[in-house]
C-alpha cells in the first residue's frame, strides 16, 4: 500500500522537488504547506504517513512546530529537512521525535536513502 | 530524476530572491543595523545557494556562498555592514540576477565569475568594536527562533492552486471585448430609443449595464498590480547615482500598496526613473551648497503614490535649489521657443513647463538649469499619451514637485462630449474642471489674445472652433458662451465650445499614422449610432 506524505517548505521550488523524488519512491504527496499555519491546518482533515518539514519556516519558530505537529499527529513519522550548519536544531529536532533529516542541498539518492531508513 | 523540469520554477524562485535581497540591501543602508533585515538578507543568499546547489549551478553556488559568509558576520556582530561592502553586495546580487537570466534565456552562457568572486574572498572586515558575546549568543538563539511574523520584508511564493497564470495578451483582447460591449450598449440604448421601445427595455438594459460594468471592474481588477511592482528598483537607482555624485540623498517612496493598470506602470516607468535621475544630478545640492545655505546636509527626494477617486497621482519632490523662472525664460528665448514679448507676459508656472519643450536643453549642456530638460519632453509625451497632465511646481531655494495625473485604467475613460461645427470632442475629464458661461462683454481681447475673468484671476481663452480651422460664430451679449475650464499644465485654460452634450464613459482607441500626426488630439471612439468622436489632449491644442 502506498504510503502518504505532506510536504512543509516555503520554497515552492523545494517543494516541486521534494514532491519528484517522494513520487518516484512510490509515496503519495497529499498535501503541501508553505507555512506553519497552514501546516496545521491541514492536519486538521488529513494525518499522513511522513510529514517533511523545513525546519526554517518565515511564520514559525521550527522547533515549536516540530511539537505541535507530533501532538496534532502522533501517528505521522515527520523527518526534519535544514540545511548545513544547523546540526543543534537537528539534535534538537530528534529529541522532540523527528524520525530523521535530510540535509539541503540534497540529491534525490540521499532522499531515498533516508526515506528507505525509515522502513526499517 | 531530470532536473530541468524544475528550470522555470528555479528561475521564478531565485528572482524573487534577488529582488528581495535588492531591496532590503537598499533599506539596510538607510535602517543601519537592523537584524530582521540581515537576518532576511541572509536568509535569501542562503536559500539561493540551497537551491541552486540542488541543480547543479556552480556559479551561483559559489557567489552565493561567499555572500552568505559575510552577511553571516554581520549577523553574528562580528563586522559591520559598510559602504564597500554593500557595494560588493550590490555587485554579487548583480551578476547573480544576470547568471539566473541567463539560465532561463536557455543560454547559460558561461560569465566570468572570477573578478567578483575574487573581490568577495579578498574583503577583509574591520573589527566591529560594538561586537560582543552577549550579543551573539543573542543571534545564535534567533538564528534557532526565527520569529518572523513581524518582518515587513516577508517573502512567499503563492500558493499555485489559488491562482493561474494568464498571458498579458489575454487581457487585453478581454479589454478590448469590453470596452466594444460599452459602446454597444451605448448603440442599443439608442436604438431603443429611436424604436419608442424604452418602456419594454428598460429593466434588461438596466441589468445589462450593471452586467457590463461589473465585468469592466473585473477585468481592470485583474490587470491592477501595486506599484511596488516597478518601484522596487528606484531606491537602488538613487543610491547608485547619488553615490556617483557625491550627494547623499534620503529617498522615501510612500503608497507602494497602491494599486495600478498594468500597462500605466510599463508606460510611467521611465518618466518616473527620469525624474529621479534629474532630481539627484540637478535638483539636488552638493552637500557643500545645501550646508552653506541652511539646510541640512543630506537631500530628500520624495516619490508620493496617491489615489484620488479613479485618478492616480505620482508625485515626486525634492528639497534643492527649484528652478529659476527668470533663467528658464531667458534660456526658452536663447532657443527660439518663446519669443521676448512671451516671456514677459509668461507666469512662473508656465516658465516651468519649458523644461518640457522638446529641444530645451539636451544631455550635453548639462548645467544647474538646463539638465532639468534632459528627457522631460518624453515625459510629458508619455503622460499626455496616458490622459494625464503633468503639473510642475517649483520655489527657488526650496524645491521642486513634479506631480503626474494619471486615469488609474487605460482604454476606458469618462469624458465630457462637446460640439464645435461639425465636430464631436470629447475632454478627458481628468483634465476638465469644470464648465462656464460668459457672455461677449465678458470676454476682452488683448492684442489677439483673449481672457475672461473668474473668480477674480484672469484665464486665458482659446477657441475650439479656431483650433479646428472652422469659422468662428459672431457672438453677442445675448448668447452665453459655453466654455470647458480645463488644467493645462497647472494653469487653468478656459476652451470655447458650441455646445456641451454631456459626459460619456468611452472606449479610447489610439489613432494610427497619418490621424497619429494630428496636434490636440490623443486618440478616437466610435459612439453609439456610428459617428467618431475625436479625444482631445488639452496641452497641445
Amino acid at each position: 500500500m502506498s504510503r502518504t506524505v505532506m510536504i512543509v517548505d516555503d520554497s515552492l521550488f523545494m517543494r516541486k522537488i521534494l514532491r519528484g523524488i517522494l513520487v518516484e519512491n512510490g509515496y503519495i504527496v497529499t498535501s503541501e504547506a508553505s507555512s506553519g499555519i497552514e501546516a496545521m491546518r491541514n492536519l486538521h482533515s488529513n494525518h499522513p504517513d511522513l510529514i517533511i518539514l523545513d525546519i526554517i519556516l518565515p511564520d514559525s519558530n521550527g522547533l515549536e512546530l516540530l511539537e505541535s505537529i507530533i501532538a496534532a499527529s502522533p501517528e505521522s513519522k515527520v523527518v526534519v529537512c535544514s540545511s548545513i550548519g544547523q546540526e543543534q536544531v537537528i539534535q534538537k529536532s530528534l529529541d522532540l521525535g523527528a524520525k530523521s533529516f535530510i540535509q539541503k542541498p540534497f540529491t534525490p539518492e540521499k532522499v531515498t536513502e533516508v526515506l528507505e531508513s525509515l522502513e526499517d | 530524476m531530470d532536473m530541468s523540469l524544475y528550470r522555470d520554477l528555479f528561475v521564478s524562485e531565485a528572482k524573487s530572491h534577488l529582488s528581495a535581497f535588492d531591496e532590503l540591501i537598499i533599506h539596510l543602508e538607510e535602517a543601519a543595523g537592523d537584524k530582521e533585515d540581515i537576518n532576511e538578507l541572509f536568509r535569501h543568499a542562503h536559500s539561493l545557494k540551497g537551491m541552486a546547489a540542488t541543480m547543479g549551478y556552480e556559479q551561483i553556488v559559489a557567489i552565493a556562498h561567499l555572500m552568505e559568509d559575510h552577511l553571516g558576520l554581520i549577523r553574528s556582530g562580528e563586522a559591520e555592514l559598510l559602504p564597500e561592502l554593500t557595494d560588493l553586495l550590490l555587485e554579487g546580487g548583480d551578476l547573480l540576477t544576470t547568471l539566473v537570466t541567463s539560465i532561463e534565456s536557455g543560454s547559460e552562457a558561461s560569465l566570468d565569475c572570477t573578478p567578483l568572486i575574487a573581490k568577495l574572498t579578498a574583503y577583509t572586515h574591520t573589527d566591529n568594536p560594538d561586537a560582543n558575546t552577549t550579543s551573539r549568543k543573542e543571534e545564535e538563539a534567533a538564528d534557532l527562533h526565527p520569529d518572523r511574523t513581524t518582518s515587513i520584508h516577508q517573502f512567499r511564493q503563492s500558493d499555485s492552486l489559488n491562482s493561474i497564470r494568464i498571458k498579458t495578451e489575454t487581457l487585453d483582447h478581454l479589454v478590448n471585448i469590453t470596452g466594444e460591449l460599452i459602446t454597444n450598449r451605448y448603440r442599443l440604448a439608442e436604438s431603443i430609443q429611436l424604436a419608442g421601445a424604452t418602456n419594454i427595455c428598460n429593466e434588461p438594459l438596466h441589468q445589462l449595464t450593471t452586467l457590463v460594468r461589473s465585468l469592466r471592474d473585473e477585468i481592470f481588477k485583474a490587470r491592477m498590480l501595486p506599484f511596488s511592482v516597478i518601484a522596487e528598483r528606484f531606491p537602488r537607482l538613487v543610491r547608485d547615482l547619488a553615490r556617483k555624485q557625491i550627494k547623499e540623498v534620503h529617498f522615501q517612496i510612500e503608497g507602494k500598496e497602491i494599486e495600478l493598470d498594468r500597462g500605466i506602470l510599463e508606460e510611467i516607468a521611465e518618466p518616473i526613473v527620469h525624474i529621479l535621475r534629474n532630481a539627484v544630478d540637478h535638483g539636488l545640492e552638493s552637500a557643500d551648497e545645501r550646508v552653506m545655505t541652511g539646510k541640512p546636509f543630506g537631500g530628500t527626494l520624495t516619490l508620493t503614490v496617491i489615489r484620488d477617486k479613479d485618478y492616480i497621482e505620482i508625485i515626486i519632490s525634492d528639497d534643492g535649489r527649484g528652478m529659476d523662472p527668470v533663467k528658464l525664460k531667458t534660456k526658452g528665448v536663447e532657443k527660439g521657443l518663446i519669443t521676448t514679448e512671451q516671456a514677459a507676459l509668461m507666469s512662473d508656472q508656465d516658465s516651468f513647463q519649458l523644461v518640457c519643450a522638446p529641444g530645451f536643453s539636451t544631455a550635453e549642456t548639462v548645467t544647474d538649469i538646463s539638465g532639468r530638460g534632459v528627457g522631460m519632453d518624453a515625459v510629458r509625451e508619455v503622460v499626455h499619451g496616458l490622459s494625464g497632465i503633468l503639473t510642475i511646481q517649483s520655489e527657488q531655494g526650496k524645491g521642486s514637485s513634479f506631480i503626474m495625473r494619471l486615469p488609474m485604467t487605460v482604454s476606458i475613460i469618462h469624458v465630457m462630449i462637446t460640439r464645435s461645427g461639425k465636430f464631436e470632442i470629447a475632454f478627458p475629464l481628468t483634465v476638465v474642471n469644470r464648465t462656464i458661461e460668459k457672455r461677449k462683454s465678458e470676454i476682452t481681447d488683448e492684442s489677439g489674445r483673449l481672457f475672461t475673468m473668474l473668480e477674480g484671476e484672469q484665464i486665458p481663452v482659446r477657441s475650439m472652433r479656431q483650433a479646428l480651422h472652422l469659422p468662428e460664430t459672431e457672438l453677442t451679449d445675448d448668447i452665453l458662451q459655453p466654455m470647458l475650464l480645463c488644467n493645462v499644465h497647472g494653469t487653468l485654460v478656459a476652451f470655447t465650445v458650441d455646445s456641451v452634450s454631456g459626459q460619456q464613459e468611452i472606449f479610447i482607441k489610439p489613432l494610427r499614422s497619418p490621424l497619429s500626426q494630428l496636434r490636440g488630439i490623443s486618440g478616437a471612439t466610435v459612439t453609439g449610432d456610428g459617428r467618431v468622436l475625436f479625444v482631445a489632449d488639452v496641452s497641445e491644442l
